[in-house]
């Protein structure tokens, strides 16, 4: 059985490495690394953008029920909206604010286990996810593949998102809730640092 | 079991243009260039095959210091030492061959292709490394393309997996298969043997005919000799297949000393080709039994006839050529 | 860890490290027009995203409804291929790729059980739209016939081999929608519907 698992896994890896050892160059896609690159990395390097998307994975998971799965099927069409926005060049009211507030706010919810009705959660979420979303949205003409750099900034937001739910579902272990709290106060003292930074800026 | 007959009937339906027209793939788009040293740095060269669509399309670069206006180049006193380049390798010539023959009558081969566009000339004096990289990467790209260019081998190859099916015995049937045909590609390097190519063609072609055969004996309950003895098969027709793959090697016009090193490389590139398609029939396969997408009863003996149909008609085609130079 | 996903999870990275070292080649040189058609669609994000959608969309209904796609997608490249390469039909514009790409995802959220004789027809427009797309690198010296079978190789494959895993991790003979399995295919066409929601907002910009 494992062999023949191993089989599979090995199959497919050569599968990709015969479809992808291949030639681009000869292609006008020749920027897709590039692109995939940076819309993977671009949610990664902003640490603002980053911790708060932990957090509303943490978030959905300790609200349970059906934030669960509604969240992570949902949050990227939200987010997706949002960048739509961006890219239409549609402002938003003081972007840098309410992303740090983002931080701060899903960093409290998780560390002080705030329990609001999912209908709430979900509403604050996503208004978070449009402004999150704008950010992003805003760099995506500028890249050399849009597509790329969609698929990479989409995938990367959905694995954080994963990650945070990963780390609620420590709260199955005992002393697993402690370090979720912890975490949380952790994002949300991050949250605090990015607010006071933008209305440092914005003074 | 039916999956299998399934896959394979699909893979024949998609490659059919490709296995009516095997010459076409393998028709390398190639071009050689011969330089003779004259006098000491100067050399005259000439095509001695010509690039499909004409000379003049060829944008050849040779070192900096070299003077060359065809048929004439002169290097000076330095020699024909440096990086000489083909900038425009691509839609219709794929390697380009320049051979040159020093003073004392050496003659070294440099093979440019889209892949390895630039070569280094060393001189006189050992190969490095980088002499090394160089080969490496042109002869397994080489092999590469030589084995999935071959609708032929692969049609063997994937007849094997269809008759052994899958595990151990699969794995031990692809081993032979590749001992047989290093030993006779190395043999046929090395001109210990020699076999004109027409009839070794018609051989390869006879050779998948007998798998189909053994295929359709096989879902009639006999057990025949592929069945029983996998790996001898794989062995003996591995043989005729090396030939084969000599052939691509043959007019390169290789350096005594680097032809072993080739023929590694070569060799390397061919295992490579083959185990991603290996791996490749094998997803295929998995996929299929997963997707329950089989071939209803009716049609079961249909994949078998189909490859035996093909390799039939290549046997046939290829007989004709060689009665038509006997 | 789940083997599959850690062999998506390998299979990936493959996919970004190989990305550096395909600059390095040409197919059209080397491999020939068969290749080419094989190569070129899997080359292009979108073929490659469009593709990949419809297998697990199909996959994740059921292997009965699936298996009639290994025939007939490739059979609808192959007629948008023709059909662009003799009525010369001009490329769609990228909105049309964009609202195919979110409508596939909202398919694939939604997970409906779309019936066999509409998922057939729906794999049908998919091919010929992606068919007639890559008819743009024909060139006159082009084979086209092996240029065709190219094509339809990489569609059968992808679509054949993206059906089969999809049916294996979802198991929608025996796991509900509501299951994890379900929540992740879902989850993932949530990612493809926001990435068409991006296209189209970028095809629409200014």
């Amino acid at each position: 059985m494992t062999c023949r698992k191993i089989m599979h896994s090995t199959a497919t890896i050569a599968l990709f490495t015969a479809l992808s050892a291949s030639p681009s160059l000869a292609h006008e896609q020749s920027g897709v690394g590039g692109g995939l690159a940076s819309g993977l990395l671009h949610p990664l390097t902003g640490l603002d953008h980053l911790v708060a998307m932990v957090a509303v994975g943490i978030w959905g998971a300790q609200l349970g029920g059906a934030a669960i799965w509604v969240l992570p099927i949902v949050f990227p069409l939200v987010m997706a909206f949002g960048a739509v926005l961006g890219i239409l060049h549609i402002g938003l009211p003081v972007p840098e604010l309410v992303i740090a507030l983002s931080g701060l706010i899903l960093g409290l919810a998780v560390a002080l286990r705030v329990r609001v009705p999912f209908a709430a959660a979900a509403g604050i979420i996503a208004i978070f996810a449009i402004f999150h979303g704008h950010a992003h949205g805003a760099e995506l003409p500028g890249s050399a593949n849009p597509l790329a750099y969609g698929c990479g900034f989409v995938v990367a937001t959905g694995l954080l998102h994963a990650c945070g739910i990963t780390i609620g579902a420590l709260a199955r272990w005992p002393g697993g809730e402690r370090i979720i709290q912890g975490v949380g106060a952790a994002i949300a003292a991050l949250g605090g640092y990015f607010l006071v930074a933008s209305l440092g800026v914005a003074a | 079991m039916s999956g299998w007959r399934a896959l394979i009937l699909v893979l024949l339906a998609l490659a059919a243009p490709l296995l009516a027209r095997p010459a076409a793939a393998h028709q390398a788009t190639l071009a050689v260039l011969e330089f003779r040293e004259m006098r000491p740095g100067m050399y005259i060269g000439r095509w001695t095959t010509l690039p499909k669509d004409g000379e003049n399309r060829i944008e050849l670069k040779m070192p900096a210091h070299c003077f060359l206006r065809l048929p004439e180049l002169n290097c000076g006193d330095k020699g024909l030492v440096g990086q000489m380049t083909i900038a425009n390798l691509g839609e219709d010539l794929s390697a380009a061959i320049i051979r040159v023959t020093s003073l004392d009558g050496e003659t070294k081969s440099y093979t440019i292709s889209a892949a390895n566009p630039v070569v280094t000339v060393l001189g006189t004096g050992a190969p490095t490394l980088q002499t090394w990289l160089e080969l490496a990467r042109t002869y397994v790209n080489l092999g590469i393309d030589h084995i999935l260019l071959g609708a032929d081998h692969l049609l063997f190859v994937l007849g094997l997996i269809w008759i052994v099916k899958g595990g151990w015995r699969l794995f031990q049937t692809i081993t032979a298969f590749t001992v047989g045909h290093s030993v006779s590609l190395a043999a046929t390097a090395f001109g210990w043997i020699g076999v004109p190519e027409a009839p070794l063609n018609a051989c390869i072609a006879l050779s998948i005919v007998f798998v189909g055969v053994e295929i359709v004996k096989q879902q009639r309950g006999e057990i025949g000799l592929t069945a029983r003895y996998p790996w001898v098969v794989a062995v003996s027709f591995g043989l005729v297949h090396g030939i084969g793959f000599a052939s691509a090697l043959a007019g390169l016009g290789l350096e005594r000393r680097i032809l072993p090193a080739a023929l590694l490389f070569f060799n390397v590139g061919v295992e490579i080709g083959q185990i991603l398609f290996v791996m490749l029939v094998l997803a295929l396969i998995w996929a299929h039994r997963r997707l329950g997408a089989v071939i209803p009863s009716w049609g079961a003996e249909l994949p078998a006839y189909a490859i035996g149909s093909v390799s039939m008609f290549w046997f046939l085609g290829r007989l004709v050529r060689v009665l038509a130079a006997a | 860890m789940n083997t599959r996903l850690r062999t998506a999870f390998l299979a990936s990275l493959v996919l970004l490290t190989h990305s550096q070292i395909a600059d390095a080649h040409i197919v059209s040189a080397r491999l020939g027009d068969f290749y080419a058609g094989a190569l070129h669609p899997l080359m292009t994000l979108q073929d490659v995203l469009i593709w990949a959608a419809l297998g697990l969309l199909a996959g994740s209904i059921s292997a009965a409804s699936g298996r009639w796609l290994v025939l007939v997608f490739p059979l609808g490249l192959c007629a948008g291929l023709a059909l662009a390469a003799h009525a010369g039909l001009g490329t769609p514009s990228p909105l049309i790729d964009a609202a195919t790409i979110l409508v596939l995802g909202l398919l694939l959220v939604a997970a409906l059980r779309i019936p066999v004789a509409l998922l057939c027809l729906i794999a049908f427009a998919l091919g010929v739209m992606r068919g007639a797309v890559n008819a743009g690198e024909l060139l006159p010296q082009t084979d086209r016939l092996l240029y065709a079978a190219g094509l339809a190789s990489a569609g059968y494959v992808v679509i054949t081999l993206v059906m089969a895993l999809a049916l294996s991790f979802r198991r929608p003979e025996t796991a509900a929608v509501s299951s994890w399995r379900g929540i992740a295919v879902r989850a993932v066409g949530g990612w493809v519907a926001a990435i068409g929601l991006m296209m189209a907002g970028l095809s629409l910009a200014p």
